[in-house]
């Protein structure tokens, strides 16, 4: 036998794994990149096949020529078209998203003005939807066939196929106008407004971080409903894939054995099953929170609550490519980086990953 | 267990705060108007560039005007900066006396160089709102040679040519005349903008109001300015507020959050109007419901076939309807209120006669069009009704809801139902685009024109009329005109099918006074007062 160590020395070993972490960090890169220049190349396609003239979306019905020739020159659309593609591109790696033809701000600023407002509404909705929602569906997979499992399935079911605008219609209909315990809409009371301009954008961080409680209630009071009802809808989807990864992993062999070795249920449901499920739950809470980010839309409209979803429907209806563009440039971004997150967040929660 | 406690405690706790001890309803306070609103129409709120009716309304009380017409008396235009005008022998010439001792809201005084100099920007800037000027021959090379401040309280505005003066002194009464700050917009002017890029969200007028903030499809807010020449307004501060939703309105209204609503539904309507608690407005607007029939099409082009759709228009059941808060049933191109109009309505819904004419061109069997409607109520309803009718007629019409201004702009739609709207109060920008087509090619440029986008050689006596009755300085003479010529377009086989004249609706609070929606949508707030 030969006393060749064939092992790697301790400078190889970490130079491989050196190696390995920058080919991962690359290849991430690589991703993202790839994913965005496809995210743009697409929506910059859509948005100029849209048979909808964003200079008629500026000017309304009553114009001459010149007005028209004007603004038609003013939007670049005399350039051929790979030339506006080419001049968004070096805007974009500026920063540069140019301007919203619908709110006539830079939509950098616009993005920075109702992003907060969605992502205050969607970290809610998403708490309150996974601290309901998993332990429900957990819940109700460990009772299966009992009336707790009829009643959670029920109420995940009427939170899945209710169509929610009508949910908000029917909330503000009975909370607001007939017992008037929450506001009509918008996010705080008008004589609150401007109080607070604090550095997230999210009124009930800045109010809390400049202690002006008196805001904070106010943007508490105006967030719970909206909240509460997106926090429903993610509950009921939770809950639904909750009990299902949990009923997957109920039957499974081991929990045969830790029940025949005596554990109590608690110490078998929740140490054993549930941290199985965590990874599949982490990738459904993600999902949900992505979609939180960008399809808050009717309840954003219900409750006249200016985020995201809002200014993105109102960019598609009026032709307005700068706004659309920015918004799904950093509605993509931001779900990349989040997937991103619960990629390491993996690794944290199933050694399998690492 | 502690831990257990602690996050009971501030979940609780966080609750409790989040919902009110008295569950009462609001009110707004008495001396602030809050107007809820769809602002996603709205371009800014620079008078030269945005032209849509939320933001004429408040472009009317952050600006000042030379002249202003009372919502209920469009025929006298009235002293507003200007306090006096002559008007040459030769009708050409108008000389304004400008009011003393009016500042902006920034404090500048308000002089005849600052009126020039806006009516010079409004026009080279030249987006929608110039139409107001550049339609009677002001353009980039004349504007500042004819429009001229000879002293700081006067100002001389020459027309390129001969025009009736009311039409003149309506163009001044718009919201596009408004008078701006020159100094601050200069101040603030970036790479030769004329102050454009500030004036999107920022105001430089000397309006009863100033704006206070403005963040678009959100909310805006104006403080009541306490210099203003006319005296400080009642109301505070009024408050817009976006609400796309007609039931949110409708609910905040009663609550008494909002006091006005400007979006309602008819259902909502409705239901106010039967219940009383709110005054319903119906403002006329200076616009119709139109069908417009492309005269490049062979089978539209046949007269018959023009008139036939005249008779296809259930115009009674929805006047009853679909259309009660929507229009008032008129067949002309003259809305009420203005000189010529015809309170004559000859068709009916009449289904027999349709069929007799479709015969008569040749379509005994009828046909098949493609009919391009806007998205949203009353147009899809209106559409589905003419098309239940004209199915018994023969026609076969398939309904493309959309966005296809751009394509009737381009004179490739079959059909195209929608509804106009004008600012001037007077009966010839309607006429213009009703009945005048000085170039029937597809390259002319005269898309703004409605008879132009239907491909419609209008008779050349008709727009004779139309451009005689705009230099005829009698008023007596011009209101023969343009009532001679209703009733021409009414007894002719227009490409343009009108059946209802447009109204705006409002719905005021009983606890609101003096807020009176105005047909050209220089709303007033300065006018207000609250109980």
């Amino acid at each position: 036998m030969s006393d060749t160590d064939l092992s790697p020395t301790g400078h190889e070993a970490r130079w491989q794994g050196l190696t390995e972490a920058l080919r991962k960090v690359l290849t991430s890169v690589g991703v993202i990149l790839t994913t965005l220049i496809g995210l743009l190349v697409l929506t910059f396609v859509i948005g100029r096949m849209v048979p909808a003239d964003p200079v008629l979306a500026i000017l309304g019905d009553t114009f001459d020529q010149t007005a028209y020739d004007r603004v038609y020159q003013e939007l670049g659309l005399d350039q051929p078209l790979y030339a506006q593609f080419f001049h968004y591109v070096q805007n974009i790696l500026h920063l540069d998203f140019g301007q919203s033809n619908v709110t006539k701000s830079l939509v950098v600023d616009d993005l920075a003005r109702v992003f907060p407002a969605t992502v205050e509404l969607a970290v809610l909705a998403i708490c309150i939807g996974t601290l309901f929602g998993v332990p429900l569906g957990v819940i109700s997979a460990v009772r299966r066939g009992t009336w707790v499992d009829h009643l959670a399935r029920v109420v995940g079911l009427l939170g899945h196929s209710t169509p929610i605008f009508w949910l908000g219609t029917m909330v503000i209909l009975i909370f607001y106008a007939m017992l008037g315990w929450i506001p009509g809409g918008g996010r705080i009371d008008l004589y609150n407004d401007g109080l607070v301009e604090g550095p997230t954008g999210m009124l009930i961080l800045d109010a809390a971080l400049a202690r002006e409680w008196e805001v904070f209630r106010s943007a508490l009071h105006h967030i719970l409903a909206p909240a509460l009802l997106l926090g429903y809808a993610a509950m009921a989807y939770l809950s639904r894939m909750s009990r299902s990864f949990m009923l997957e992993q109920l039957g499974q062999e081991y929990i045969l054995t830790a029940r025949a070795k005596g554990l109590a249920q608690p110490a078998i449901v929740w140490k054993h099953a549930f941290r199985n499920i965590r990874v599949q739950l982490l990738t459904v809470i993600t999902l949900a929170f992505c979609g939180l980010l960008d399809g808050a839309v009717l309840i954003e409209t219900v409750f006249g609550w200016p985020g995201l979803g809002q200014y993105l429907t109102a960019a598609l209806f009026y032709a307005d490519m700068n706004a659309v563009l920015g918004a799904v440039l950093l509605i993509g971004l931001i779900s990349i980086l989040i997937n991103l997150l619960s990629d390491v967040v993996y690794r944290f929660v199933d050694p399998r990953t690492r | 267990m502690l831990r257990r406690q602690f996050l009971a405690s501030v979940a609780a706790a966080a609750v409790a705060s989040a919902l009110p001890a008295k569950l009462a309803m609001a009110a707004t306070p008495k001396d602030q108007l809050v107007i809820a609103t769809n602002m996603s129409t709205m371009r800014g709120v620079d008078p030269h560039e945005a032209n849509q009716i939320e933001s004429v309304e408040i472009l009317a009380n952050l600006y000042d005007r030379l002249v202003y017409f009372a919502p209920d008396n469009l025929a006298e235009p009235k002293p507003q900066i200007a306090t006096s005008w002559e008007v040459s022998g030769d009708g050409k010439t108008f000389t304004f006396k400008i009011r003393e001792g009016v500042t902006f809201h920034s404090g500048n005084p308000l002089t005849a160089e600052d009126v020039a100099w806006s009516l010079h920007r409004l026009v080279k800037l030249g987006l929608s709102p110039a139409i107001d000027l550049r339609q009677w021959g002001f353009n980039d090379q004349n504007v500042e040679t004819l429009i001229r401040a000879t002293d700081p309280q006067t100002l001389v505005v020459e027309t390129p040519e001969v025009w009736n003066q009311s039409l003149i002194l309506a163009s001044l009464a718009s919201s596009a005349c408004s008078i701006v700050d020159r100094e601050l917009a200069l101040g603030k002017e970036q790479d030769g903008d004329l102050g454009r890029n500030f004036m999107q969200a920022s105001d430089a007028g000397s309006g009863p109001f100033s704006l206070r903030s403005f963040r678009p499809n959100d909310v805006l807010m104006a403080d009541a300015f306490k210099d203003y020449w006319n005296g400080a307004p009642a109301m505070r501060r009024v408050i817009m507020r976006h609400m796309p939703e007609s039931s949110v309105q409708r609910l905040q209204l009663e609550a008494g959050d909002v006091d006005v609503a400007t979006r309602l539904s008819s259902t909502d309507l409705a239901k106010f109007e039967s219940e009383g608690g709110v005054d319903i407005q119906k403002v006329p607007g200076f616009g119709f419901y139109y069908i417009a029939l492309n005269q490049k099409d062979d089978i539209l082009s046949r007269p018959q076939v023009r008139e036939a759709f005249r008779y296809l228009i259930d115009y009674e059941g929805l006047s009853n309807s679909i259309m009660r808060y929507y229009g008032v049933m008129r067949q002309t191109i003259i809305p009420s209120g203005l000189p010529g109009v015809l309170d004559e309505a000859p068709y009916k819904l009449d289904v027999e006669k349709a069929k007799a004419l479709l015969a008569e061109a040749g379509l005994p069997d009828g046909f098949s069009k493609t009919c391009y409607l806007p998205a949203g109520t009353p147009y899809f309803e209106f559409a589905q009704s003419l098309q239940a009718n004209a199915a018994k007629a023969g026609i076969k019409l398939e309904l493309l809801v959309g966005d296809y201004l751009g394509k009737f702009r381009e004179r490739v739609t079959d059909i195209y139902f929608a509804r106009s709207g004008e600012r001037l109060p007077d009966p010839h920008s309607i006429l213009q685009s009703y009945a005048s087509n000085a170039d029937n090619s597809d390259g002319a440029p005269l898309s703004g024109l409605l008879a132009w986008r239907s491909a419609w050689d209008v008779p050349k006596d008709m727009q004779e009329q139309v451009a005689a009755a705009a230099r005829e300085t009698d008023a007596t003479r011009r209101a023969e005109i343009y009532t001679a010529l209703n009733q021409e377009y009414l007894e002719s086989s227009p490409a343009l099918v009108t059946s209802f004249e447009r109204i705006d609706v409002k719905a005021v609070g009983k606890q609101v006074s003096g807020y009176t929606g105005h047909p050209t949508w220089v709303t007033r707030w300065d006018t207000v007062t609250k109980a």
